[in-house]
């Protein structure tokens, strides 16, 4: 029996969409999931077992002013992160393309935002985004969203009444999530469990979206096989011949003409780091470029109590109002750089992100009694920021181990002062919005770590990336990148629609 | 939409956890495993008791609702853990020793006759615990008060406790 045509790495959002493209043109496809075989049965309502879903692999380093959260961040399994992501789907705009042109600093992508507006349109069209272009007056030039917006809960009407006193606009946040049947799939129930997986398929996880389509056009999945690195060709260097895994602690080899790394970020930078080979550098490496310009978005949260009841259970865990007013203007007073808010995310009493744990202040028989309040009247809002590629953040490999003996990835990330200062600002206006709202009482969370990008960027460039525009690596003609870590650069907005788009672009120039 | 398609679907690995009682494992819910008085499978008896009690003193309830039972069972697992340690810098595989380390700090602590739990846990929140090892005394309580949510409020019944309701898509069939 012949062996495929293309093994890729990672049965998440960009993995398993370029199965399903390639296996659809008549490719031969096996995907290596490092993670267990999930489905939508797996998708229980529990914040708890939801964090079955996070990344569950060897440890990640994580050092810096800035640690890139990968725990929480990252997933495992069928689907990959793409399974518990709030389907905030978002296009990068146009200064985003060229932020290092413009401004001095980071990376400029290899082409601008006209070269991905096509593929924008064609995803969101096959996925089904629900939102309001017309009211989205900061959006780039784009096809008007299939589905109508989702609906605006007591939460969301109040706090959008304080952007307004404060001279500030809000539309819709577009979401890929159903409003309304689409595409087969169901629409949304409002019931906020977005984050521990939707098995309804309203939200357009991988699951619901690629997967089908994969198993459909003969894709093979092989779970629990941890990649371990690629081998280049012995009698052609050029070229890599196979790929090395463990597959529940056997080590397997799988050979095959093309290869595509799209295990996230910091585990695809991990593959190819340990795929030196005595003198010969890493792929994408020749000039030590490989796991630098690693990305994460600052973000932060703004709660508040109002009088009235709010109703913040229900709606979808990313938000249901947007606004981007201070997005196009990076070099405003106060520090640099893009930022967005995400309004009226509908919110748990525990977990990580929810209010109980915002206040650690408030203990013991002082606990249930603001509990029962906030339950009932509290807000919140996220505050997502750019950040801005550095050299000196990176991805490399750690000294320590596994029970594998494989090495761990050691990240590194730093924020620069003036992205920082950004942040503050961006909170502190963020606290005087609740205020005007009505809040009776308002509070922030921390600076937290939203996504992880980069570490294997595209350029035009080999001394400043890993790959070109295609995700192909510089040094290397048939191994190919895929997923977030491509970034040059991140704006301000959630990252699942643009490397979709990306993914989608690949895939026409690999299909020809 | 409606509650007509708000399905409550049976299966999803959502098996009840184990716990040894009365000399064998039995299927139970973290507050039927303290009730029924469960063997600690990976702490001390005393372990348990510190993080139940100094538990109970930030989220009251915790305590009842089974707080030792939950870590001690979510620790045997070892990677599989899903105590919200894992979000918060605690790798699954070295939450064992965390755990056990912050617990020895709490006896240490409240074996003090002039402590309650209620006093020590203000003097974890400024780091001002005497003699206290490892990890900052204020992370452990922000871990420990997170878990206690988590055990007393993250569940159906703590929801209804809120008078949130739960509207599950997948009902969980037991809590974790």
């Amino acid at each position: 029996m012949p062996g495929p045509d293309t093994v890729i790495v990672g049965a998440g959002a960009a993995g398993l969409f370029l199965a399903a493209r390639l296996a659809e043109a008549g490719e031969r496809v096996t995907v290596l999931e490092a993670g267990p075989e999930r489905s939508t049965q797996d998708l229980i309502s529990s914040q708890i077992w939801a964090r079955k879903l996070k990344w569950s692999g060897p440890a990640v380093e994580e050092a810096g002013n800035h640690p890139v959260g990968h725990a929480f961040n990252a997933g495992s399994g069928t689907g990959g992160s793409a399974v518990h992501h709030y389907g905030v789907w978002l296009r990068l705009h146009k200064g985003d393309f060229t932020v290092a042109s413009d401004h001095g600093v980071g990376l400029d992508w290899p082409f601008d935002y006209d070269e991905l507006r096509p593929y924008y349109d064609r995803i969101q069209a096959e996925v089904g985004i629900s939102g309001d272009a017309e009211q989205e007056i900061w959006r780039p030039e784009g096809a008007a969203y299939p589905m109508s917006p989702l609906p605006i809960f007591a939460q969301g009407r109040v706090i959008q009444a304080g952007f307004a006193a404060q001279g500030k606009r809000t539309a819709p946040l577009p979401l890929a999530i159903n409003s309304q049947p689409y595409k087969g799939r169901a629409s949304c129930l409002y019931d906020g469990w977005c984050d521990a997986g939707c098995p309804i398929g309203a939200l357009a996880n991988p699951l619901v979206t690629w997967l089908p389509r994969a198993l459909e056009a003969g894709v093979k999945l092989v779970h629990d096989a941890r990649v371990i690195r690629v081998e280049r060709d012995v009698n052609n260097p050029e070229k890599i011949a196979k790929v090395k895994y463990l597959e529940r602690g056997s080590e397997k080899t799988l050979r095959a003409a093309r290869f595509i790394i799209a295990a996230f970020t910091v585990q695809t930078t991990r593959i190819l780091l340990s795929s030196a080979d005595g003198s010969t550098p890493a792929p994408g490496n020749r000039h030590d470029q490989l796991g630098r310009y690693l990305t994460s978005h600052p973000a932060g949260t703004i709660f508040g109590l109002f009088e009235g009841e709010t109703q913040p259970h229900l709606g979808v865990t990313g938000g249901q109002l947007l606004s981007h007013d201070d997005y196009d203007n990076k070099t405003a007073a106060g520090g640099f750089g893009s930022s967005q808010w995400i309004i009226a995310n509908a919110i748990k009493p525990h977990d990580l992100l929810g209010y109980g744990t915002s206040r650690p202040d408030i203990v013991g028989p002082q606990v249930k009694p603001w509990l029962e309040k906030a339950a009932k009247h509290i807000g919140n809002m996220t505050l997502v920021m750019e950040d801005i590629a550095r050299s000196e953040n990176r991805i490399t490999l750690s000294d320590n181990t596994d029970e594998d003996g494989i090495p761990l990835a050691h990240t590194y990330h730093d924020l620069s002062a003036d992205l920082i200062s950004r942040w503050d600002q961006r909170m502190a206006e963020g606290q005087a919005i609740f205020r005007a709202a009505g809040a009776t009482d308002v509070w922030q969370g921390p600076r937290v770590p939203m996504h992880i990008m980069g570490g294997t960027v595209m350029g035009r460039d080999e001394q400043r990336s890993v790959t070109d525009s295609f995700g192909r690596v510089h040094d290397t003609a048939n191994l190919f990148v895929a997923g977030p870590s491509l970034f040059p650069s991140t704006g301000a907005v959630n990252p699942t629609f643009t490397l979709t788009a990306l993914a989608d672009r690949q895939a026409d120039h690999l299909i020809g | 939409m409606g509650l007509s398609r708000r399905r409550v679907l049976a299966g999803g690995g959502t098996a009840l956890g184990t716990f040894f009682i009365g000399g064998r494992w039995v299927e139970a819910t973290p507050k039927a495993a303290r009730e029924r008085g469960f063997t600690p499978q990976v702490l001390t008896a005393a372990q348990c008791g510190a993080l139940e009690s100094v538990g109970d003193a930030l989220v009251p309830g915790a305590l009842q609702a089974g707080l030792a039972p939950f870590i001690d069972s979510q620790l045997a697992l070892g990677s599989g853990s899903k105590l919200i340690a894992k979000y918060l810098g605690v790798d699954p595989l070295g939450q064992l020793s965390f755990y056990r380390g912050i617990a020895d700090n709490l006896i240490t602590s409240l074996a003090r006759p002039e402590i309650t739990p209620e006093q020590l846990i203000g003097a974890m929140a400024t780091d001002a615990v005497t003699d206290w090892a490892g990890p900052p005394a204020s992370y452990a309580f922000f871990v420990l008060r997170a878990d206690a949510l988590d055990v007393t409020y993250g569940t159906p019944e703590g929801f209804a406790t809120l008078d949130i309701p739960y509207s599950a898509h997948i009902q969980p069939e037991a809590y974790w």
